[in-house]
């Protein structure tokens, strides 16, 4: 299928491409340096996203408090116990908040990437 | 110095010394009304709410109105907007919960409207209010309750007891997961509410200082409030997205029952 100039022009070709390939090579660690020295700082998102992370485990176990202490409260009214009901729902619903703790953290954990470089921190007070 | 920042408490209300944050949070009633003996009225958080549809409504009529094989600008911004949605009912509940893609898809954008709104200066931020964001919750809640019993009958409240629980653990350990379910309207409209309620306090806060601090020292808070505002406008779209996965993973549990 090939004579000899072809088989030349084809070794021509396999050099180009090579020579092409190399270039790309080059431009893309190039770019990647460039990409790494112009990517913002990663601090500040990461940062915002675990604020709203420890936010949402904060609001989780309150809610399961309150919840709890309110469902007591009105269980109370019903019954005419108070407060002894509001006292055993508080603590249910302080178990409940920290079911609802575990659960998320657990959910947080399985969606989060595992973190490429791991230091120690040793500078941890806020700015 | 002082007399700037009392120059400016006469526009922001307040007692004394600086503005009062919370003046921004004021609910207005901009027309008396009162129907069946509840108080009606037409406030800035119902303007709000219906510049919010319009907005929604206009941005996807007018970005679709072509529907071309090769989206314009407007039209991909729409399309993105579809698909980040469809992809995260599609992610979290299945397939067969793409009938309720309507619904998740018109709350984030809502959500995510009103939220941005509430960026701009001199707007009124429906989502800081706790009842809006509660309502909102309860009405999640409600729906997906029905929906779990609907799909699962009385089947539904199996979903209370957790497996392979000793017979004697079992009324406390339902007990507690009862209460657990019940928190997820709370939870989920405190975290949007405190959200976008505290990032707007703050802001206004650090711009009394701006104020107080003069043009010497009010640099500083300044620059911060720059900072500042786009971690603000980052909570703003995280905590739709929030509020929508949430309503996605509520949807799922009721759906397809477990935890």
């Amino acid at each position: 299928m090939a004579g000899a100039e072809n088989q030349s022009g084809r070794h021509h070709n396999d050099r180009d491409t090579q020579d092409i390939r190399q270039r790309l090579d080059a431009l893309e660690g190039k770019l990647e340096a460039a990409r790494v020295r112009h990517a913002p700082p990663p601090e500040r998102e990461s940062r915002g996203r675990a604020m709203g992370q420890a936010l949402r485990l904060a609001t989780e176990l309150v809610a399961g408090v309150v919840v709890g202490g309110f469902i007591g409260w009105a269980l109370d009214g019903l019954f005419g116990t108070k407060p002894f009901l509001m006292l055993v729902f508080l603590l249910l619903g302080a178990a409940a908040g920290i079911l609802n703790v575990i659960r998320t953290a657990k959910q947080m954990q399985a969606e989060a990437p595992v973190p490429k470089n791991l230091k120690p921190v040793d500078d941890d007070d806020d700015d | 110095m002082i007399s700037t920042a009392y120059a400016a408490d006469d526009g922001h209300g307040g007692g004394g010394g600086l503005p009062d944050p919370m003046h921004q949070f004021e609910i207005k009633r901009l027309f008396e009304l009162e129907l069946f003996g509840f108080d009606a009225s037409f406030t800035n958080s119902a303007l709000f709410m219906v510049i919010a549809i319009c907005l929604i409504t206009l941005f996807t009529v007018f970005a679709m109105r072509r529907g071309s094989l090769v989206p314009t600008r407007l039209q991909s911004v729409a399309e993105i907007s579809y698909e980040f949605v469809a992809s995260m009912v599609r992610d979290n509940v299945g397939t067969d919960g793409m009938k309720y893609f309507p619904f998740v898809f018109t709350l984030f954008m809502f959500v995510l409207v009103l939220n941005m709104l509430g960026m701009i200066p001199y707007t009124f931020t429906v989502t800081s209010h706790i009842i809006v964001t509660f309502a909102l919750a309860a009405f999640i809640f409600l729906g997906v309750t029905l929906i779990g019993f609907w799909k699962h009958g009385v089947k539904f409240l199996k979903f209370f007891v957790p497996d392979g629980v000793p017979f004697v653990m079992l009324p406390l350990l339902v007990v507690i997961e009862v209460i657990s379910y019940l928190t997820r309207p709370l939870s989920l409209s405190v975290r949007l509410f405190a959200n976008m309620m505290a990032g707007h306090t703050m802001l206004k806060v650090f711009g009394a200082f701006v104020v107080a601090l003069g043009f010497l020292g009010g640099w500083a808070a300044l620059a911060f409030m720059v900072a500042f505002t786009g971690l603000e406008i980052l909570v703003a779209f995280l905590q739709a997205y929030v509020f929508a996965i949430l309503t996605c993973i509520y949807l799922n549990d009721a759906l397809h029952m477990h935890h």
